[in-house]
């Protein structure tokens, strides 16, 4: 343990290698050259890079190898029945998806038909056959020195590779589901996706991770996002896990000027579900909005951390994050804001509000704003406290039971990211989980006026 | 708005007027750190035997130690072995009046500002003075006696309080806490010592002002005071230093004690030497400053104005132990040329209804950096307790940085814990208003920025905040460009 205390990080288990040297003739494209060289380039840069322990300063809040640092097993493939699937389809009748289960795709569950001309939606696996240089390219072109990201490499088993041509608005939405039965040994699952929108280019993404059942998984996800000028995005994503699963989701952003990006993120359930995200804003008239909402209880944990880098000025980023913590959840926040030199006329804010609902709660919060330039507009502000008691009452003495009063305030709380999901059926499924979490015998009627009132 | 940040420049246009070295005599080692020179140290300042042993434990500890590598200033590699660990002004023996004292270091005070007789009478503020590594003068110690008070340099305390010192010493900032508390515990020379007994109210504020004088030497000293049942004390510092091209170390540690229902007022003022305006030489401010609220419903209030040092690079904390205790912390730092800061606070909330408030400005110009670094830690005892954060950075000129990073832990569900921040320049709406009415350039913009240190300022003595107040326009000098 004290060992653990003093290095920042650790060696990789053994059984990576094995798994890897196993694995490696099977990935997809391992019959390109180039593609397998990445590979094991991200292989031994994991193994160098090692795991990282709480001494590393990005993984301060959350001990990851207790969960990311011990023999796992790629995924055999699952047989599972539609009606355990159904729910996630989301995105309405016209949605497109990709659908994997433990990192394979399923092709039965899956369409991308009736695209635009030069539009280009493909799982990773297609991907590696039809533009392996590409993706080697782009497997390679990530390097964040972050050892999940170069295991990412190593491994990328499913995902996508999606391209819009400058121009195309996509009328419906896109869904990419990652669903993760879990076992024993844990299965893990590493998710790359490429997404590239050309200048003016539009497109809504519902991006899914979902568990079933309790056994344990690790998905390690990372998504690279390019905006062209213009370009605008919609990113919903739920992350849905089991009680032993946990998900490591990266996201590198690059918006050049002009871009939109929206990205609503909820966290209902997982052992330890952490976001990453880095995102280079690279012209002016950029507009990144990042929310979230995590509820953890009965150990677990949620993290997010998140990198703005505004490189150009007259742009403006914004983060929204809440928590919800109780019985022995932990939630963790560490948003940082990097105005560089010479980009004047930033607009960048920053808000971290969380709910601490019992005592073997924690909630851990790290605001950071690093800035270079002078004519600039940055705030930040993290709140942490419990329900008010002065709402309560107000609910209370209208005759409103005291647990559906509680529900009620948690709702509402929880409710005002809830409410920015762009996609009505991925709000109603959130809303769903989240009313099952709280419990409370809160009507749904109820809630749903709540929620309309702040969407 | 371009010449209104000129006029900052023009009008700050005078170098840092401490920068003068005082010719005394002085006693010194050669430069090298070893057990040698700890137990030499320990046996010139006649030392009890555990004492030395406290000292030489903490610099077997130091030397296992590294550097910490996780701050936002860089510096070169500093040479330990470089350094004179003690330099003190020549003398036979300690003065017995204040009349004694060397007529050099005398004068040294006085272009400070601060004669020692007007001092004393005037203001009626006991000072205590540190020159380089030894305390020269304590003015005011009998009046001080009377009310059982006891204010004089550690060395002196360690002789004639031995119980006291040997209770209190090391028990908020423990030799091994961090790599400079280490270094500070093996070779501190001197620093202040008080003891404030039960029940008094100490009827003027305590001072020290601390000077380096010598080349080649660092300064460490180290400040107990301790606050007992309901007594209350304010304690002023502040620092000059000579010009000079290479950097000194000072690496100082403050520890408070506050018991029951005491109270203890921290004010600083510290005016290192910051280096030239390419950023060559200066102090490197390196302190470890701690208050311990042990007692129920006791307060520790720090307040620094920190213009000077090239690197300052402190936390002054407190720890909420007793129930109902209140730790605040109030902080103006500006940095200019190539200075930098990284300065901030940790409230450790363990006590119930234990309340914080930190309010801390930060002010970048030229090409410095600016950091506020902070934790607000509340345990899972802390039942009710409460953190109010703000900090503010303004930006003059377009090379410096202002950061923030905030720590921010909480373990109980009643706890309420806020942050805020925001980064601005000087708005031009706010001086073209000013100017409107008349007011010039450089009385506008002296205006602003003492309206957005105006919360901490006024948490200051009034001798002090005059003082502070000048302070921050001559910081500011040449700031723009």
């Amino acid at each position: 343990m004290l060992a653990i205390k003093r290095t920042r990080r650790l060696d990789p288990d053994p059984a990576f290698a094995a798994t890897f040297r196993a694995l490696a003739p099977r990935l997809p494209g391992s019959a390109d050259a180039a593609l397998a060289r990445v590979r094991a380039e991200g292989f031994e840069r994991f193994a160098a890079l090692g795991i990282p322990t709480r001494r590393d300063e990005a993984w301060k809040f959350t001990d990851v190898a207790r969960i990311a640092n011990r023999p796992m097993r790629p995924a055999a493939p699952v047989e599972l029945p539609l009606e355990r699937v159904l729910p996630y389809l989301l995105g309405g009748p016209r949605a497109r998806r990709l659908v994997f289960v433990d990192g394979r795709l399923q092709p039965q569950w899956s369409h991308t038909g009736g695209l635009p001309e030069g539009v280009i939606v493909e799982s990773l696996a297609r991907a590696a056959e039809t533009r392996p240089v590409a993706l080697a390219e782009a497997l390679a072109g990530l390097d964040d020195g972050r050892s999940f990201t170069a295991l990412n490499a190593a491994f990328a088993d499913s995902g996508a590779w999606i391209e819009l041509p400058a121009g195309v608005v996509l009328d419906a939405p896109l869904q990419l589901l990652f669903v993760a039965t879990g076992g024993e040994p844990p299965v893990m699952s590493h998710p790359r996706c490429i997404l590239r929108l050309g200048d003016g280019a539009s497109l809504s993404l519902l991006e899914t991770h979902v568990g079933l059942g309790e056994g344990a998984a690790l998905g390690n996800a990372v998504l690279q996002l390019a905006l062209g000028p213009g370009a605008r995005l919609e990113h919903d994503r739920l992350e849905l896990l089991g009680p032993a699963s946990a998900l490591l989701a990266k996201l590198d952003g690059s918006l050049a000027a002009g871009a939109r990006y929206r990205q609503t993120t909820v966290v209902l359930g997982g052992a330890l579900v952490r976001n990453e995200h880095e995102v280079r804003i690279d012209g002016p008239g950029v507009e990144c909005l990042l929310s979230g909402v995590a509820v953890p209880s009965r150990g677990e944990e949620a993290d997010t951390f998140v990198r703005i880098h505004h490189r150009a000025g007259g742009s403006h980023s914004d983060q929204f994050f809440k928590s919800v913590v109780e019985a022995g959840g932990h939630n963790a926040f560490a948003g940082k804001i990097i105005v560089h030199k010479g980009a004047q006329k930033t607009n960048a804010y920053q808000k971290n509000d969380n709910l601490l609902l019992s005592d073997d709660s924690e909630v851990d919060t790290k605001p950071e704003l690093e800035i270079y330039a002078d004519d600039v507009k940055c705030s930040h502000g993290a709140t942490c406290g419990e329900l008010d008691a002065a709402a309560l009452f107000y609910l209370r003495a209208r005759g409103i039971g005291a647990e559906t009063a509680r529900a009620l305030l948690i709702h509402a709380f929880a409710a005002e990211v809830i409410g920015r999901l762009g996609d009505p059926t991925a709000r109603a499924l959130a809303e769903q989980r989240l009313l099952a979490r709280l419990g409370g015998g809160l009507d749904p009627a109820l809630a749903a006026s709540v929620i309309g009132e702040a969407a | 708005m371009a010449t209104a940040l000129e006029t900052v420049k023009d009008y700050t246009g005078s170098e840092y007027k401490y920068g003068f070295t005082t010719p005394v005599e002085e006693e010194r080692f050669p430069p090298g750190l070893d057990e040698d020179v700890v137990r030499r140290l320990s046996a010139i300042k006649r030392e009890p035997a555990w004492l030395t042993e406290w000292r030489v434990a903490a610099l077997r500890r130091w030397q296992t130690m590294t550097l910490p590598d996780w701050q936002k200033p860089t510096f070169p590699p500093i040479d330990f072995q470089a350094i004179s660990y003690y330099a003190a002004p020549k003398q036979k023996e300690r003065p017995k009046s204040l009349d004694e004292i060397d007529p050099e270091i005398r004068r040294t005070y006085d272009k400070l500002g601060i004669p020692i007789r007007e001092q004393e009478i005037l203001a009626g503020v006991a000072v205590d003075y540190v020159f380089d590594s030894v305390s020269v003068a304590t003015t005011f110690k009998k009046k001080l006696e009377e009310l059982g008070v006891v204010f004089c340099s550690i060395s002196e305390a360690v002789q004639e309080h031995p119980e006291l010192v040997r209770k209190y010493l090391g028990s908020v900032v423990p030799p091994g806490d961090n790599f400079f508390a280490a270094l500070n515990s093996a070779v501190f020379s001197d620093g202040s010592f008080v003891y404030v007994p039960k029940g008094v109210r100490c009827p003027m504020e305590l001072s020290t002002y601390f000077r380096i004088n010598a080349a080649g030497t660092g300064q460490f000293e180290r400040t107990l005071i301790i606050a007992d049942e309901g007594s209350y004390v304010s304690y002023l510092e502040g620092c000059t230093a000579p010009m000079r091209d290479e950097n000194q170390l000072h690496a100082a540690v403050v520890e408070l004690v506050a018991l029951d229902d005491a109270e203890i007022k921290y004010s600083t003022v510290q005016n290192w030497y910051p280096g030239d305006k390419d950023g060559k030489g200066g102090i490197y401010n390196f302190v470890t400053k701690r208050g311990a609220c042990r007692g129920r419903r006791s307060k520790i209030s720090w307040t620094q104005v920190e213009t000077g040092s090239a690197i300052t690079w402190k936390y002054p904390s407190c720890i909420l132990q007793g129930d109902d205790s209140v730790g605040e912390f109030y902080s103006v730092a500006v940095t200019n040329n190539h200075q930098q800061a990284d300065t901030g606070t940790k409230m450790i909330h363990i006590g119930k209804r234990t309340r914080s408030r930190i309010v801390s400005k930060g002010i970048s110009a030229g090409r410095s950096d600016n950091t506020y670094r902070g934790l607000v830690r509340i345990l899972k005892s802390a039942e009710g307790a409460r953190n109010h954060t703000q900090c503010d950075s303004m930006l003059i000129g377009e090379h410096c940085g202002a950061h923030t990073v905030p720590y921010i832990e909480v373990h109980n569900r009643t706890a309420r814990c806020e942050h805020e921040a925001t980064t601005s320049k000087i708005s031009e709406d706010q001086l073209f208003y000013c100017r409107q009415r008349g007011i010039s350039e450089e009385d506008a913009v002296a205006l602003i920025v003492n309206g957005f240190c105006r919360e901490v300022m006024n948490e200051l003595p009034m001798e002090f905040a005059v003082e502070a107040r000048k302070l921050l326009g001559i910081s500011l000098e040449g700031s723009v460009g």
